[in-house]
């Protein structure tokens, strides 16, 4: 295949991959056949410094440095203004290889830079407004910040394979998220807020943390793909022992809420009144009480599409607040009570729909692992 | 040894004709078609049209069907996609990689009364396998896909799932993401 050719989709390609490159040079390409030229391979070479004869091609969409030894990117890289989609897998490449003004080149839609040397995600890469696609798999972060929601095109956000122990609740503002791969890093727990994500359709969080997930994530209508496998979930029921008892403040606002007792605000200092707009109600149905800031941790244990139980934890207003078949789902297919989430309503989170068990091949098998 | 047509496949093509040889007969040598599988020397041209990747999930997709007596398809695995715990019903599977790379993770069936973790057999990286038993499969790398040729005899439509916590099992219903190099969308698949 000659070097440069045109592609199946009328591309004009230029592929210098595997061929022992320490350097990229162009004298061979005409100016015209170098305007001409949309997608540039330079994978599994031996280039250590990258080579700015990579910006003599105005018309550059699409560019591979992958699998070379490249440490640090050259300002004038920010003259490649059509350049798309930017691909530099296994190279030696961390937060500061980035000219400062990357963050003006508008035109980028996906960024892939696994397998470098990452521990941040650069704060020009935040810049990046259209962007469409992140994978930064298999590098050293250490925490996601919370500007990724600048992102705000973001559809695909690939962090597997890091060192992050959180997950910032700013991510839930990326509206179009459909794929949330967090797998093998050392998260402990998923913020609520996730469950904003109305978008997302497959979640990774395989080798983790994780004891239990958030109630809300049931909240996910459209989850096709969501992988658990290799995180300490709880099985059994654990009793949470570090119930913190309420304060006398409190329980004067537990009794005013759950008595009703008609106050108004010229009766109570503002900071009061306030207090007692924060009550939250608790979630057992059974329960009409409220909590303030004293609350325990109840995990309830929710049937998989009758895969398995998955652990889902809740605040309840007290440790005696339990549903009333109790609290102990010790023996397997035993439903939680009429206060659960009807079966029904799981398995439309869970599956999209009753026919999309079937639909994604093996089921089972790729829609929970 | 000589062994009846044991020739060194050239193509994907040729790696067919060869396996529709060897299954006419009714009994069937586990080496041989192992030894076939693994005398293939991938070539990606020859497979690149069956291999349809998709972003969510692993994809199977059936490259020829047998005549009835074995599967063979082309699984492609993106970044970090795995297989939950699955059987094969009672057919035999043959794996071979072609691109990249898959970890194979072997359990012990779990005892119908015992609860608790599922117990780990062996765990490995694989370039070929045959295998009868319980297992996971997964890509665990970042930074490439995986392309595996699989062929299952006989053909099976359906296998179990097990939850490596508890062992529950369930029966799932499997399809294919294209056949013949041809998407089939999920409306075809209710027919």
């Amino acid at each position: 295949m000659e070097v440069l050719h045109t592609n199946n989709e009328g591309n004009q390609v230029l592929n210098l991959s595997r061929l022992h490159l320490f350097e990229l040079n162009l004298d061979q390409i005409e100016d015209g056949q170098r305007n001409r030229v949309q997608r540039l391979y330079l994978t599994y070479n031996s280039i250590a410094f990258f080579p700015s004869s990579v910006c003599l091609l105005p018309n550059l969409e699409y560019l591979d440095i992958s699998n070379n030894a490249i440490s640090v990117l050259s300002d004038d890289i920010t003259r490649l203004t059509n350049l798309k989609t930017f691909v530099a897998k296994n190279n030696n490449l961390d937060e500061t290889s980035f000219p400062k003004f990357f963050g003006s080149m508008q035109n980028l839609q996906t960024l892939n830079f696994s397998g470098n040397r990452f521990r941040e995600i650069p704060v020009q890469f935040l810049k990046l407004s259209r962007l469409q696609s992140l994978s930064l798999g298999g590098n050293r972060l250490k925490g996601i910040p919370a500007e990724i929601e600048h992102l705000t095109r973001l559809e695909m956000l690939y962090l597997g394979g890091n060192m992050i122990s959180s997950i910032p609740p700013e991510l839930a503002n990326l509206g179009q998220l459909r794929c949330l791969v967090l797998c093998d890093n050392c998260i402990q727990s998923v913020p609520p807020q996730l469950s904003r994500l109305h978008s997302l359709l497959s979640l990774s969080l395989h080798n983790n943390l994780l004891k239990f997930l958030p109630r809300e994530i049931l909240s996910l209508v459209h989850l096709q793909e969501l992988s658990l496998r290799g995180n300490p979930l709880v099985v059994r029921f654990v009793k949470d022992m570090t119930y913190n008892p309420p304060s006398l403040l409190e329980l004067a606002g537990r009794t005013i809420k759950s008595r009703n007792v008609l106050y108004l605000p010229s009766d109570l200092p503002a900071s009061l009144s306030h207090y007692l707009d924060t009550a939250s109600k608790c979630p057992n149905p059974k329960c009409a009480g409220v909590y303030f800031d004293s609350c325990v941790r109840h995990i309830k244990f929710v049937d998989f599409c009758g895969k398995f139980r998955l652990p889902l934890m809740d605040y309840l207003c007290s440790p005696e607040c339990t549903s009333p078949c109790g609290c102990n789902p010790q023996s397997h297919g035993e439903s939680e009570g009429e206060g659960d989430v009807p079966a029904t309503r799981l398995q439309r989170v869970l599956l999209g729909s009753p026919l999309s068990c079937n639909r994604f091949g093996e089921a089972g098998l790729g829609l929970l692992t | 040894m000589e062994q009846a047509g044991l020739v060194k496949p050239e193509t994907l093509d040729g790696l067919i004709k060869i396996l529709h040889k060897i299954f006419e007969n009714d009994i069937i040598n586990v080496e041989e078609v192992q030894n076939i599988m693994e005398a293939y020397a991938s070539k990606p041209q020859e497979w690149m049209k069956f291999a349809k990747f998709d972003q969510y999930r692993y994809t199977r997709n059936l490259v020829d069907e047998g005549n009835g007596k074995f599967n063979l398809m082309i699984l492609c695995w993106g970044e970090g996609h795995g297989s939950s715990i699955h059987d094969h019903t009672d057919s035999h599977c043959f794996l071979k990689l072609l691109q990249g790379q898959l970890k194979e993770t072997l359990f012990e069936w779990p005892d119908r009364k015992a609860h608790g973790d599922m117990v780990q057999k062996s765990q490995r990286i694989l370039k070929e396998t045959n295998s009868i038993g319980l297992h996971r499969v997964e890509n665990v790398s970042h930074t490439e896909c995986a392309v595996s040729l699989h062929l299952y005899s006989p053909p099976f439509s359906h296998c179990q799932t097990f939850d490596q916590r508890t062992g529950h099992r369930n029966t799932v219903r499997m399809t294919f993401w294209s056949k013949f190099g041809e998407r089939t969308p999920f409306w075809s698949q209710l027919l």
